[in-house]
């Protein structure tokens, strides 16, 4: 017997279908947190807070006076709503923020005497040293003293970016681990059903045919105008939603059908049991962690495989 | 038990392998470089040579392709880079001017733009002014290029975007049912960060590919060349033949040189026999990230390309 005979392939499409379904449970959860927690903003809030926390405006004055008085600055209210930290801030702003609060909202134009002595009237503090440490290497020249505080604040936000993807990270682990001890994705488990109940598995394996012919969840481009190779068209194939079948299907194979901890003779489960629950899960976790894409690609592949033939095409770009 | 276990042991396969071998390296660009470079075949720089071939690559198959390879930094991009001349032998007066040259002299340089991800190395790769190490050897871990070279000092080398060929040899690049198939299939996530645009992928194989190309539109003349919209076939292909690629790919020509000169005298149906090589079609990268609202990150089904023709081919 070979190992790739229709069982075994059916039930490789099984699983990856279970891993993509739950791939994308976990993506649109992630994204429901990152919105529930504003994630970037308050990961931008709190770069900020590194750059010009600690810093009075006065001697004798509060330590966060300079981050207030950033904050209030009408160019950065006009970004908040209900309080809410902005997700972006564009470099050229936060440079005209800390130049206008520097010169004391000097009317009419601003020189780089203004710039450099705002930043040496200020008491010590994070700011005072970070901004005549950029003037110094001006050249008394408030363009280059400009560049060189945007470059401050690129650098922090690349900081950011790091902090946010890691977080994402984490937070998809996170989710992966909630959604698989929830409902109890065990992929060894998902493997036996699969392998025991050729009706099940052809459903599953039919339901996945149908997931396959439906457009990537991705962004799509498409030079509508042919004659116009510089102007792309962008169409959204968001995909983050499973179908009425998928849902069923996913009740049917995934959930606590036995006692967690005792077997239906009232016995405690064996360790046998218990550890191999922990692979299953482990491997769930793993494979969710990799994304729906990855899943949706490897499904498009065995589907081929399966059926000796492509799945019919998504519509054209 | 002995199905069972084959079962599992193909799941714990199918998990464990895409785990192991990923090996994604990320080119992390600003915005402002992706916007003003997306529609332009070439772009002007001041470059450090630091190595540089003493001799052009052997004419052959695979990586026997003629050119010249001169490892530097430089002053608009900033990212590790090299720069490559192409057809070295016919470029006997550049090649003198690079020999004379001494370990990091500075020459001005106009070379089109290519970010591929040929010799990506292990380690991201940020665009930062004053951040580029100097190269150990002519071929550093890079994914930025200026390849080919269009003007080195004072010399145009327009002129080598000819066939590769020395007496009875020719270079020919891969076919382009074995290269585009794999161009299609490139893995590619988009990141859009505060400041900049992230481009994710893995290693690529497939330098240059020769083809027919069969223009859906007529050239459009951007600055410093045209791009076009053709669609790909396998060379020597009949009519009848289905296009290699979903959809017309992107054709980038140099002005000025022997293939640009061709192209601005043709227009939809026209079909060409070409050299070609891959880049990261900046166009399509700089419209996702812009189409990107909520979603920091988004990976999708292929790297967005687009194919910089380096020569006219014989049919």
């Amino acid at each position: 017997m070979g190992l790739f005979n229709s069982t075994v392939l059916e039930v490789a499409v099984g699983i990856i279908f279970i891993y993509l379904l739950l791939s994308i449970l976990c993506t649109s959860a992630n994204e429901w947190v990152a919105a529930m927690t504003r994630r970037r903003g308050e990961m931008l809030r709190k770069g900020i807070y590194q750059l010009l926390g600690g810093q009075p405006l006065k001697e004798g004055g509060q330590s966060n006076e300079f981050l207030k008085a950033f904050y209030a600055h009408p160019l950065i209210a006009s970004l908040m709503h209900d309080k809410r930290h902005p997700a972006y801030l564009a470099p050229r702003t936060f440079v005209a923020v800390i130049t206008d609060i520097l010169t004391g909202s000097k009317p009419g134009s601003v020189e780089f005497d203004h710039f450099e002595k705002g930043g040496e009237a200020l008491p010590i503090g994070n700011v005072r040293t970070s901004v005549l440490a950029l003037v110094q290497r001006s050249n008394k020249d408030l363009e280059q003293a400009q560049l060189a505080t945007e470059a401050w604040f690129k650098d922090a936000m690349d900081r950011v970016n790091g902090w946010y993807k890691r977080r994402t990270q984490l937070w998809t682990i996170i989710i992966a681990l909630l959604l698989t001890l929830v409902a109890n994705a065990n992929t060894i488990n998902i493997v036996k059903k699969l392998g025991n109940d050729p009706v099940l598995r052809t459903a599953v394996v039919e339901e996945a045919k149908v997931r396959a012919q439906k457009p990537r969840p991705t962004i799509s481009v498409e030079y509508a105008d042919q004659d116009d190779p510089t102007n792309p068209t962008i169409t959204k194939n968001e995909g983050n939603e499973l179908s009425q079948n998928e849902m069923d299907l996913l009740g049917q194979i995934l959930g606590w059908h036995d006692n967690v901890f005792y077997d239906k003779n009232g016995y405690s489960w064996s360790k046998q049991i218990w550890l191999e629950r922990f692979i299953g899960w482990l491997l769930t976790i793993l494979a969710i962690s990799l994304g729906a894409p990855f899943w949706f690609d490897i499904l498009n592949k065995i589907i081929n495989i399966r059926f000796a033939g492509k799945a019919p095409e998504e519509p054209k770009k | 038990m002995f199905k069972r276990f084959q079962i599992i042991f193909m799941v714990i396969v199918l998990v464990a392998t895409p785990l192991s071998v990923r090996a994604d390296i990320t080119v992390s660009l600003t915005k402002g470089f992706v916007q003003k470079n997306k529609d332009r075949a070439t772009i002007s720089t001041t470059f450090n040579v630091d190595h540089a071939h003493k001799k052009p690559n052997k004419i052959g198959t695979g990586s026997e392709d003629g050119d010249i390879h001169i490892a530097g930094r430089d002053s608009v991009v900033f990212l590790p880079m090299v720069a490559e001349i192409l057809n070295g032998k016919r470029e006997n007066d550049t090649f003198k001017f690079l020999m004379g040259l001494t370990e990091g002299q500075e020459v001005s340089l106009t070379g089109v733009w290519r970010l591929w991800f040929e010799h990506p190395g292990s380690e991201d790769q940020i665009q930062k002014k004053n951040s580029v190490p100097i190269p150990d050897n002519t071929n550093p871990d890079h994914i930025f290029e200026f390849h080919p070279i269009t003007k080195f000092g004072n010399f145009d080398c327009r002129d080598s975007f000819l066939p590769v060929a020395d007496g009875g040899k020719e270079f020919r690049g891969y076919s382009a049912d074995k290269a585009f198939a794999d161009y299609e299939k490139r893995p590619g996530t988009i990141t859009k960060t505060t400041n900049g645009i992230m481009i994710t992928s893995n290693q690529a194989k497939y330098n240059y590919v020769e083809f027919d190309m069969r223009l859906t539109g007529k050239p459009k003349e951007v600055d410093d060349g045209y791009i076009v919209l053709a669609n790909v076939f396998n060379a020597g292909s009949s009519d009848e033949e289905e296009p290699l690629t979903e959809q017309p790919r992107r054709m980038i020509f140099v002005k000025g040189s022997p293939p640009g000169d061709k192209i601005a005298t043709m227009s939809k149906g026209d079909s060409l026999h070409v050299l070609g090589i891959p880049r990261v079609n900046l166009n399509e990268v700089f419209a996702i990230a812009n189409g990107m609202s909520g979603h920091d990150e988004y990976a999708f089904g292929g790297l967005p390309y687009e194919i910089i023709i380096v020569a006219l081919l014989e049919d």
